[in-house]
């Protein structure tokens, strides 16, 4: 606290014409703003951007979308060519195998072999032996593990690998995995775009009109809730075979009944708010209320369980697949992965880690990601820091 | 710090981290509470009459910064204060008084479990003795039928008997200091008559010392001792009830007081022009010169200091300076203040 | 005396019910019925949930009325609405709402906001639409670049103002104004008071301000109606309320107004309210007219108590 009395002489000291009034006969008006307009969407982005774990998830989503998109076509294998000689192969990349680091090297582990053949020739190619493990002697023969280059051992030279091994047909992992990626993902999001379609639709017309509308769609969503899922998803298969249709259809014959719920909230919360009032004050009709007032601002809640959904949704096509209900051979997915994977986890475990690391990556990253777009289009955040 | 003083904030200054820069939201607080005075501090909000309160009761949002200052209660600086120091001193030594009492409250807890909990925790009653004290306590604030109510739910009461319960368990504990932060603003005119009275009640009856948080200048004049009116993070006036309202000398209490109309007002308000500043950059100077019709040209160079009007009235406005022309007070306020003067009987100086 | 003035708005025993779980129903809106004279300043004053503000969105039909009547401008708008009545309503009366934030779109600019209404009522012309936004701004004082902005960058006093714009932007002549300055800080209730003081001087509004503050609903009016609990108990022009109230809940309303003048806050002793007063086992009480003018519920002995405490 500074006081006039306690620094008299310099408060004294300054000159007398500023001690004018300036604004006296002026009108004082509200200032214009200095900052530039920030749009909804904007405010949105600038406080998603903010939240790191979202953003990565996201970026993280994108490089396994692009890789779904590009990956199937970066060897020169398709997802259905067989080579059933070269089945169960490990994974081999020639300059990561370069570095010695133990991994991604091709090498695989024959176990209980003589030591005294480990010299053929015939038997071990030219420099396909990397290590010897466990010398032991059974029955009075000398018995070694032997760490292999599994390609050169096969008789095959660098040009031709599997990068992430090749599957018990001899199918590549990386192009199938990609192309399995590609095919969850378009099965988790079209199905979610459609559920999210008919959910807004829906839920937006018992919200918005209440009453006896609102009482007779909900029971008629209470029915189609009640239909177990394999249930449905069978009929589906005796009427159209398997295939995606009947995959799609079983994702979305109940799918669309969560994000009908919510909107439906919504739109008993928004109807009531005071901008809505005040638009139906000036004659507002119905439609535009729905779709210019109450709509947009229910939405943000909507795409995010939608986001939080995919996940959910890749995974029950790949608890489908696993149970043998989902796409049939040669066709791809995650799930159809994990299962023939599944297998042989034992004595090929890549087979199944490949495709685990991608659904856990989507799985995280898309909660994340909904997460940060949660917090994002949370209105009582709106204009907040 | 004087033997009357309980508690001294001292050049106080609080800021918070945005993304949109650092908001410097207190700019130099000082005031003195004293033993059993009311001390009101006026201001609209974000002036940070909200914020320099949370900062003695160690409750500031993570991302608050105490810049600089002191705050002295019983010759311990709270700005050192732990949370664990807080959590002795919160309840014990001061209580708080919010302004929603429905978010005060645990919806699924008994009433009267909630006023014995501290009862039982910080003075160490059993739970016999403690369901004694609630009651004489609930009857202390005015809740009728307390053997009864005792067992109830926050929901089967109304908001009013809510804040009393808030009240009630603010005052469990002997706190020295009772903080009310605005905890009448979302009741009704009649029963925020109740609750004033009842706190002026036990304020009296306890040697409480109040700091009281409002913009309703009705219910300053009602309660107050003293009062702080502040501006974008600093006071700029302080004086006794009295000083403020019939002889306020800053432009901003001036503006504020012609702006609220009461009941014989005929006259047109005073509206203050304008918006309260930005925080984020505060203006150099004064604060209030853009919005003031009788901003100096050094208002926009220098922040005044404080000029003594008395003992207990200073201002912080260069009007009070000698070199200053004479500006008078609004000739609405003045009506309004000759016309209260003589209501109460009190002769035209 | 005000027999003669034009009458714009008479609500005629109206009722406003609203059903709630398990068959409870609340009376909102119990039987009130008021004149609103045209030009006049109509205040309603009541505590929250006194039916005040179910009224006033009764008025403009944002409810259904369960039972009586509503005048407005001779047309019958309590029924069931024509497309006509409904254009004539929607472009004749218009509210203010009392959260300024709340009662913005907050996905909307300022421009569309108070557009809104003109598209509603069939403007096409998009220069003539800018114009009249730009106009409406200047009046209540915001400049024209604060159209492209968005609600949540403006302060409460300034968004308040939007508000007012938008009901302005017809040029209704009725407006109801509902708590439109209770969520403002006390610095800036005065701004949106002046405000609505000038746009009803400017565009010849008549006014319905509905608010729990007493003090400045008696500023702001010309008469009074004072609710309790979905009941109008004292309805009179607003000095006459002030120097003489007369029904128990009103004068309790008036000595609970904390005023800005300590010396008079000290002296003042608070009255208060409790229903049981009354006792109506006898006679029913009624809206009766105690003076010309000066309306209050009471039974008829009440009115006999009421007229001599007038005289002494």
């Amino acid at each position: 606290m500074t006081f006039y009395e306690d620094n008299k002489e310099l408060y004294d000291s300054i000159p007398a014409e500023k001690f004018q009034l300036v604004q006296n006969n002026e009108d004082i008006h509200d200032a214009a703003f200095r900052t530039k307009p920030i749009g909804f969407f904007k405010d949105v982005w600038l406080r998603f951007i903010r939240n790191k774990a979202s953003v990565i998830g996201g970026i993280i989503i994108l490089i396994i979308m692009v890789f779904a998109a590009i990956g199937p076509s970066m060897n020169s294998y398709t997802y259905t060519e067989q080579h059933t000689d070269l089945a169960n192969m490990p994974p081999k990349v020639p300059w990561i195998a370069k570095l010695n680091l133990g991994i991604m090297d091709g090498h695989y582990t024959l176990t209980k072999r003589q030591y005294d053949n480990i010299k053929d020739t015939s038997k071990y190619p030219e420099g396909c032996i990397l290590k010897l493990k466990n010398p032991r002697i059974i029955n009075g023969v000398k018995i070694v593990d032997v760490v292999v280059d599994y390609y050169k051992y096969k008789g095959l030279d660098d040009s031709q690998c599997y990068w992430l091994g090749s599957d018990y047909l001899g199918r590549d992992i990386w192009t199938r995995l990609w192309k399995g990626t590609r095919i969850s993902l378009f099965i988790a999001l079209f199905s979610v775009l459609c559920n999210v379609i008919i959910g807004v639709i829906y839920g937006s017309i018992c919200g918005y009109y209440g009453g006896a509308v609102d009482m007779v769609l909900q029971r008629i969503m209470e029915i189609i809730n009640a239909f177990p899922r394999i249930v449905v998803l069978t009929l589906f298969i005796m009427v159209a075979g398997t295939g995606m249709f009947s995959l799609i259809m079983a994702m979305v014959i109940k799918g669309w009944i969560p994000i009908a719920r919510m909107i439906r909230s919504q739109f008993y919360r928004f109807k009531g708010h005071e901008y809505v009032l005040a638009s139906r004050t000036m004659g507002t009709n119905d439609q535009k209320l729905i779709f210019r007032h109450i709509l947009p601002n229910s939405i943000g809640p909507v795409i995010t369980q939608a986001m939080m959904a995919v996940p959910t949704t890749i995974f029950s096509e790949s608890f489908l697949a696993y149970i043998g209900l989902g796409l049939q051979a040669p066709n791809s997915s995650i799930g159809v992965m994990l299962s023939t994977g599944q297998k042989v986890l034992m004595q090929y475990p890549t087979q199944v880690l490949y495709p685990a690391i991608i659904i856990s990556l989507l799985m995280i990253c898309f909660n994340l990601f909904g997460d940060g777009l949660r917090d994002a289009f949370d209105p009582t955040q709106r204009g907040v820091s | 710090m004087d033997n009357d003083t309980i508690l001294s904030v001292q050049d106080l200054a609080v800021s918070f981290r945005t993304y949109s820069g650092k908001v410097q939201a207190v700019r130099g607080v000082s005031f003195d509470l004293k033993k059993g005075e009311t001390l009101a501090i006026v201001g609209e909000s974000g002036s940070g009459k909200s914020v320099t309160t949370k900062a003695i009761m160690g409750l500031l949002a993570k991302n608050a910064t105490i810049e600089s200052g002191k705050i002295l209660f019983d010759d311990h600086d709270l700005v050192k204060y732990k949370e664990k120091d807080f959590c002795k001193l919160r309840g014990k030594d001061i209580s708080l008084v919010f302004q929603d009492p429905l978010s005060a409250l645990n919806p699924i807890m008994k009433i009267g479990k909630q006023i014995t909990e501290t009862l039982v925790l910080r003075e160490g009653l059993s739970r016999r003795e403690a369901k004694k004290k609630a009651i004489e306590l609930m009857e202390m604030v005015g809740i009728p039928d307390p053997e009864t109510r005792y067992n109830e739910y926050p929901f089967q009461f109304s908001g009013g008997m809510r804040q009393r319960i808030v009240i009630a368990i603010a005052l469990a504990s002997n706190a020295r200091i009772l903080i009310c932060d605005e905890p009448t603003t979302a009741l009704d005119v009649t029963i925020q008559a109740k609750i004033l009275d009842q706190i002026k009640q036990i304020k009296r009856d306890r040697q409480l010392s109040v700091i009281f948080i409002t913009h309703d200048l009705g219910v300053v004049a009602n309660m107050a001792d003293r009062i702080c009116i502040m501006y974008a993070g600093r006071i700029v006036e302080v004086g006794t009830a009295d000083e403020i309202f019939y002889h306020p000398a800053h432009p901003y209490t001036w503006a504020l007081l012609s702006s609220v109309p009461d009941l014989e007002t005929k006259e047109r308000l005073m509206a203050i022009p304008g918006t309260p500043p930005n925080m984020v950059a505060p203006p150099e100077g004064d604060a209030f010169a853009e919005r003031n019709k009788y901003a100096l040209a050094i208002d926009f160079e220098q922040a005044p200091p404080y000029f003594r009007l008395s003992d207990t009235h200073y201002a912080a406005t260069w009007l009070l300076h000698p070199k200053a022309p004479k500006v008078e007070m609004p000739d609405v306020l003045k009506a309004r203040i000759a016309r209260m003067r003589q209501k109460a009987g009190l002769d035209n100086e | 005396m005000s027999e003669e003035r034009e009458k714009i708005l008479e609500i005629k025993d109206v009722c406003m019910d609203f059903k709630q779980k398990r068959h409870k129903v609340v009376h909102a809106v119990n039987h009130v019925s008021l004149d609103i004279y045209k030009g006049e300043n109509f205040g309603l004053v009541g505590e929250s949930g006194c039916g005040k503000t179910t009224l006033g969105r009764t008025c403009i039909r944002l409810y259904d009325p369960t039972s009586g009547q509503i005048i407005f401008d001779g047309h019958d708008i309590s029924g069931k609405l024509t497309k006509d009545t409904r254009k004539f309503l929607t472009s004749h009366m218009a509210m203010i709402f009392q959260d300024p934030i709340a009662s913005l779109d907050p996905r909307m600019t300022v421009q569309e906001i108070i557009a809104e209404g003109l598209h509603n009522q069939g403007y096409k012309d998009k220069a003539q639409i800018d114009s009249m936004v730009k106009e409406m701004l200047n009046k209540v004082g915001l400049l024209p670049e604060h159209a492209t902005r968005y609600p949540h960058e403006f302060s409460g006093g300034q968004r308040q103002r939007i508000g007012i714009a938008r009901a302005l932007v017809l040029k209704p002549e009725f407006i109801i104004a509902d708590e439109p300055v209770s969520a403002l800080d006390a610095s800036i209730q005065a701004q949106v008071i002046n405000l609505l003081m000038d746009m009803k001087e400017e565009f010849g509004l008549t006014i319905m301000f509905i608010a729990h503050n007493l003090a400045v609903v008696k500023y702001f009016s010309d008469r009074i109606g004072v609710m309790y609990y979905g009941t109008l108990v004292e309805l009179a022009d607003a000095d006459d309320l002030y120097v003489h109230p007369l029904h128990p809940y009103t004068k309790a309303l008036l000595s609970a107004i904390p005023e800005p003048d300590p010396l008079s806050e000290r002296r003042k002793t608070k009255l208060y309210y409790d229903k049981s007063m009354h006792d109506y086992s006898k006679e029913k009480p009624s809206l009766q007219e105690v003076v010309p003018g000066h309306f209050v519920y009471c039974s008829d002995s009440e009115k006999e108590a009421y007229l001599k405490e007038l005289d002494s």
